[in-house]
């Protein structure tokens, strides 16, 4: 969106408190969604739980068309659509709830390094799965392992990313992490990668019992 | 003896010989007598052979089929007639430029004294014809490319192909039709094509690819179609303004169905008619064939039209429909009925009438409309004769109502909600016709009935088209 365009979005949304019906839209489990959607999905899922902001989660075999960029998901607040995880991040914090507000400058720009990661290696390694399935997949392993080996380091023995306070890139490397270990694949290097670090095992579990099994939700599938 | 020689006659006169009243577009017979004059008319006769000139590609049998009358002829004028007739049939298959009909004694060995020998004259159109336009239209251009082969294999089949390239969309159709030889009104035709629609008042794009076969027959007075036809339907937002109704509709759907119309038509033109009846009908099925969508879906077309004192003529038109989803899908927004514009119920916007969401109208499960308008000429009849007569001052009076139904209710309760809230309008204007296809239309529209939500357009409002209310 352009500069103008996003401040006159921020604007609108700034005004109205946060629905009751808000609803998140994502293509139909299991015969349909592809894992890096469904990691995208969860991570938004996890993000709006650590806002504390109720969405309701509906499945649709036309989500993707649905979305105004394409992509998936997408909630609907009131009037507004918005999709991908930082466009909502974005819309989230101009209705006055924010995650990353506690850090300072150099932490935010962390961050967002390490969501870069997240996106650059993690989420390659699944869009690489789920289309080709060959030989090189060597090299795509090698990157998830140093990608998770840094997240590991930093996360070290804290229970989130900075400190105390779950921020976007907790939603973000909880749903790529979550999707890897619990899809069903026909390769199961990517997850044994993932399993070799015990912390980040223990914190996609610690993410998925608070903020998804204590608020009634139920397992996610 | 004579030679008679007949061109372009139409309609030729019922009664025998009295040329004198022949009605409007009928145009002059020369008869030249030379050296013996005898009385024809009633005179028997016997045609003995029918020559054909010209024929290059065109295979004999479907030319048996449509001049075969012609030899049943009893007297000259029976002759006349039937060669004039035979002669609309040959037009009528689309594959002659030309036909000139030629009545002459017979000559040589076997000629009877009242033998006749008759020719046509013929000249086939071209194996290819092309067409090349350009076209501006709103913000956009495009260049269409147009072809036809006609009579591509000598049985009057024919196929054509257009294909337009645009700055915005573009499209294509390609068909291929066949008729039967002997039995023109029997044809069957093929089609396959690419359209796309955007429709801003719903805020919606539609691109539709699909093929399709029919095969169209008479019954008695009636014409029938039988049709099956699959696409493949993308739909989309227009802007990123469009309502969430709109956009729970967008993506890809199959609409795989089989339909049948039936027309009988009896009026004397499809623009502004001065006598006749239409009735059409047509019904549609959709699911049992495969695809995402499953419906039946009925509409029908009734217009009366009655001549008056002065030139003026009376019209009364009714266009209902009905559309009811099959299963638990609710129905999608490309099969809905639309209702109001300057083509339907005038004096609202177009398609601008009934169930809407944030200001996109979302059409109609069941939707009716009826029109009475009154067709003067121009007062004072400027142009008597010539340009004037294109034109029609009309006054008129339009109703109709769309909705969705909940078909659980019962018919009481359909026709009940049918009738509340009707939207309506009058007014007055001028109607132009143009051709034999289209009619333009300027009115003055005071809209009346208006429901929240439907968008009006009083005052002067212009329309083209082909189907108007």
């Amino acid at each position: 969106m352009s500069l103008v365009a996003e401040a006159f979005v921020s604007q609108i949304a700034a005004t109205e408190p946060w629905p009751e019906n808000a609803t998140l839209y994502q293509q139909l489990k299991g015969e349909q969604i592809l894992l890096s959607d469904n990691a995208a999905s969860l991570a938004v899922q996890a993000f709006l739980q650590m806002c504390n902001l109720p969405v309701k989660v509906v499945c649709r075999a036309n989500a993707e068309y649905m979305s105004p960029s394409g992509k998936v998901p997408f909630i609907h607040v009131g009037n507004q659509v918005v999709s991908e995880l930082g466009p909502i991040v974005q819309f989230v914090k101009a209705k006055g709830h924010s995650l990353s507000d506690g850090l300072d400058e150099v932490q935010k720009a962390e961050m967002k390094a390490y969501m870069e990661l997240v996106n650059n290696m993690l989420l390659t390694a699944e869009l690489y799965l789920q289309w080709c399935d060959e030989a090189t997949v060597g090299e795509v392993l090698e990157d998830v392992d140093q990608c998770c080996q840094a997240l590991s380091q930093r996360l070290g023995t804290q229970p989130y990313f900075f400190n105390k306070q779950p921020t976007e890139l907790d939603a973000l490397v909880f749903g790529h992490l979550y999707t890897i270990l619990t899809t069903q694949l026909t390769n199961d290097e990517l997850s044994e990668k993932v399993k070799n670090y015990s912390n980040l095992l223990a914190f996609c579990r610690r993410i998925e019992q608070h903020y998804f099994e204590d608020r009634g939700k139920g397992r996610l599938s | 003896m004579g030679t008679v020689h007949a061109r372009s006659l139409e309609p030729l006169p019922s009664t025998g010989p009295d040329f004198g009243g022949l009605g409007e577009e009928a145009e002059f017979v020369e008869v030249e007598p030379e050296a013996k004059q005898e009385i024809l008319e009633n005179k028997d006769v016997v045609v003995q052979h029918v020559h054909f000139d010209g024929l290059g590609r065109t295979k004999d049998d479907i030319i048996i089929c449509e001049i075969g009358d012609v030899f049943k002829a009893k007297n000259l004028i029976e002759v006349m007639r039937k060669s004039h007739e035979a002669r609309e049939k040959l037009l009528r298959l689309g594959i002659f430029r030309q036909v000139d009909v030629l009545i002459d004694t017979c000559q040589g060995d076997d000629a009877l004294p009242n033998g006749l020998d008759v020719t046509f004259e013929v000249t086939e159109l071209r194996r290819l014809t092309g067409s090349y336009n350009t076209m501006v239209g709103n913000n956009e251009g495009s260049m269409v490319l147009g072809l036809k082969l006609p009579n591509l294999l000598g049985r009057a089949e024919k196929v054509t192909f257009q294909f337009s390239y645009g700055t915005k969309e573009t499209s294509y159709g390609l068909s291929f039709f066949k008729p039967r030889p002997g039995n023109f009104e029997r044809n069957f035709s093929v089609n396959l094509y690419k359209v796309t629609g955007q429709f801003p008042w719903s805020s919606l794009r539609e691109t539709d690819r699909g093929v399709s076969a029919e095969y169209s027959f008479p019954i008695w007075k009636t014409s029938h179609t039988v049709k099956w036809e699959g696409v493949w339907r993308e739909l989309g937002c227009l802007s990123r303004t469009a309502s969430f109704a709109v956009r729970k509709e967008s993506g890809h759907s199959l609409k795989s169905s089989l339909s049948h119309a039936m027309v009988i038509d009896s009026r004397n033109s499809s623009i502004l008619p001065r006598r006749g009846a239409l009735l059409k009908v047509n019904q549609e099925l959709a699911g049992y064939t495969g695809g995402d969508v499953s419906f039946i879906k009925e509409d029908f077309e009734l217009q009366l039209n009655k001549p008056l004192i002065l030139d003026s003529v009376f019209s009364a038109s009714l266009w209902g429909g009905m559309l009811v989803p099959i299963g638990e899908k609710p129905s999608s927004i490309a099969d809905r009925f639309y209702l109001g514009g300057p083509t339907s119920v005038r004096g609202f916007s177009m398609h601008s009438i009934g169930p809407q969401s944030e200001g996109d109208y979302l059409g109609g499960e069941a939707y009716w409309a009826g029109g009475l308008h009154l067709y003067t000429p121009l007062p004072f009849r400027p142009g008597q004769g010539g340009f004037g007569e294109l034109f029609r001052t009309h006054f008129f009076l339009n109703a109709g109502n769309l909705c969705n139904l909940n078909y659980g209710e019962g018919p009481k309760a359909h026709i009940r909600k049918l009738a509340e809230y009707i939207r309506w309008s009058y007014g007055a204007g001028i109607v132009l016709r143009l051709g034999n296809i289209a009619r333009l239309e300027l009115n003055y529209c005071i809209p009346m009935g208006v429901q929240g939500g439907d968008r009006i357009c009083d005052g002067v409002q212009f329309g083209a088209g082909i189907r108007f209310l």
